[in-house]
């Protein structure tokens, strides 16, 4: 297993944001997390990644107990994450942008520009090369924030909303790219996600939270009829009614 | 190591129009002696190299890392007195107290970066400035640094190179533009290195940078520690240049402000923005020195100063240097 996650409890206070999950995500696989808003979707992916310390319970990553230690220390052993909403490095070009990211593996400039530029030609990144991130198109930034990430050479790349805001072609392409992306470097993914069509088209095996729960978990198709998650999306009422 | 040599003296990634423009200010800056003959506009070009040098180092982490650092002048201070009191007790020569300078104002860097770098933004802002000042009521205070009434270093009777004494203003006007270069040359390779890199990338958004791999509180530790030892090279000149020093004069508060002053102005984070900022700022204040005379302490300057911040804070927070960029973008497409 790539990653464990076992009995994790995130509390704010009194708020309890991770109400005891548990989850496995095999190697190779596409992962995926879904729940309305405020389901505790990110606490969690907070949590795996270093940015908050779990109340209790447990992450394991290639075997390794990782709980409670620091983002970057979590980075440098093959987890990358992108963050919801947009955060680029608004004052490095795109391939700068992309180059910090490679300074996770290298120390040296050349190597880090030559990977830069590999993953700038994955990405379709090379035109932009240049120029600022905030003065690109949302999709444009999404794809400089994949490719910062990639630079990393995560074994696990866990993605936060990467297709809000996104049009349904935009959508499409970045489904497509991630598929690429996965076959040809060997990656796991981790997303999250509100959007139902985007996550059902692209994962093999969804979780479903809720109110800071899982409540289901298995393929795509099967938990799509589950009367919980209808019911966590939609309101008792409309599960009730559907099953009349 | 040829890489480290390229690094180090190449601007090959810069445009066309910076390399020219660098060329001629460098120009200028040699044959400068040669056309002005006064003594006065020869010392508003040392004094303005000096700050175009300290602003090179506080560039470091207040441009590219970020954090306002407004206490540089105790890290001058450490320079000017560890020549000041090496040359005055062992007659150390000059070239060897730069390094024990630096090195203890880059040692003190690194003791209270350590609790320091806890706070964040304008707190860490505040704590920089009251380090300095506490420094510099210690250096008042203690017998052994010469107190309030400071260092004076003796006379040499013959001008020489290891206690670096010279007639004329020439000699130290190459002498500052010695050390100004050396350090616009480390910064050339800082720029462009990992930890160049990732200074920019905290700046920037420390939670992505912690999730490259880049531990954030490391980095700024040792940006801040850098920092320290070159602020220190600055003081170490103007121990030999004015060859008195006391606390009011290099660790005081105006100092530390006008030299985030130069460097904000200019384009903090930019490698031109200490070098306009002082280039407009200096010959300023020399100006305002003489046309206020007395009343200049009555903080008639720092009015002046508070009003240029608060424009170039709201209008264009990339300073001189990022006016000069949107121009030129306008005008490429």
């Amino acid at each position: 297993m790539l990653l464990e996650v076992k009995n994790l409890v995130k509390e704010f206070g009194g708020v309890v944001a991770n109400a005891d999950i548990s989850l496995e995500v095999e190697e190779g696989r596409i992962m995926g997390l879904i729940g309305p808003n405020g389901a505790g979707k990110t606490t969690l992916f907070n949590c795996i990644a270093g940015y908050y310390r779990p109340t209790r319970g447990k992450v394991f990553f290639n075997g390794e107990e990782i709980t409670g230690w620091p983002a970057h220390r979590v980075a440098k052993i093959g987890i990358a994450r992108t963050f919801q909403g947009m955060k680029t490095l608004p004052n490095l070009t795109v391939e700068e942008n992309v180059m910090v990211g490679a300074f996770c593996q290298t120390s040296d400039r050349q190597v880090a520009r030559r990977i830069a530029n590999e993953i700038m030609e994955l990405l379709n990144l090379r035109d932009e090369a240049s120029a600022l991130p905030t003065e690109l198109p949302i999709a444009i930034q999404k794809r400089i924030e994949l490719g910062r990430a990639l630079a990393t050479k995560p074994k696990l790349l866990m993605l936060d909303e990467i297709a809000a805001g996104l049009n349904p072609i935009e959508t499409k392409e970045i489904i497509q790219t991630l598929k690429r992306i996965k076959e040809e470097k060997g990656l796991t993914l981790f997303l999250t996600e509100h959007i139902m069509e985007f996550i059902m088209s692209i994962s093999e095996v969804i979780t479903v939270m809720a109110a800071g729960r899982k409540i289901a978990e298995g393929p795509p198709e099967l938990v799509a009829k589950e009367e919980k998650v209808i019911e966590a999306y939609l309101g008792e009422r409309y599960a009730k009614g559907r099953s009349d | 190591m040829r890489q480290l040599l390229i690094d180090i003296f190449s601007f090959e990634d810069r445009p066309r129009y910076e390399r020219i423009g660098f060329l001629i200010f460098i120009i200028i800056v040699i044959i400068f002696p040669w056309i002005v003959k006064s003594a006065y506009g020869r010392a508003v070009m040392i004094k303005f190299l000096l700050f175009a040098l300290f602003g090179l180092g506080w560039n470091l982490i207040g441009g590219y890392g970020g954090q306002v650092d407004l206490g540089q002048a105790k890290n001058v201070g450490f320079g000017a007195y560890a020549t000041g009191l090496m040359m005055l007790w062992w007659g150390v020569p000059f070239w060897i107290t730069v390094p024990v300078g630096m090195i203890i104002a880059a040692a003190e860097s690194f003791g209270v970066a350590y609790p320091m770098f806890r706070l964040k933004g304008h707190y860490f802002a505040i704590a920089t400035l009251c380090v300095a000042l506490v420094w510099k009521e210690l250096f008042v205070f203690w017998d052994w640094t010469g107190g309030a009434r400071g260092v004076e270093i003796p006379i040499r009777s013959t001008p020489d190179f290891i206690y670096m004494q010279f007639g004329s203003p020439i000699h130290y006007h190459y002498f500052i533009f010695f050390l100004f270069i050396t350090q616009l040359l480390f910064m050339n390779w800082f720029r462009k290195s990992k930890l160049g890199y990732e200074c920019q990338a905290v700046r920037d958004n420390e939670d992505v940078a912690a999730s490259l791999g880049i531990n954030v509180y490391r980095t700024k530790v040792i940006a801040y520690t850098i920092t320290g030892g070159l602020g220190a090279v600055g003081g170490s000149f103007m121990t030999v240049y004015y060859l008195y020093i006391d606390p009011d004069f290099v660790m005081p508060l105006d100092l530390s402000i006008l030299i985030a002053m130069t460097v904000m102005v200019g384009g903090a984070g930019s490698m031109w923005g200490p070098i306009i900022g002082s280039a407009l700022l200096i010959p300023l204040d020399m100006y305002l020195g003489a046309w206020l005379g007395a009343k200049k302490r009555l903080g008639i300057d720092f009015m002046i100063y508070a009003v240029i911040m608060m424009v170039i804070a709201a209008r264009e927070p990339k300073g001189i240097w990022g006016i000069i960029e949107r121009v030129r973008k306008k005008r490429v497409g």
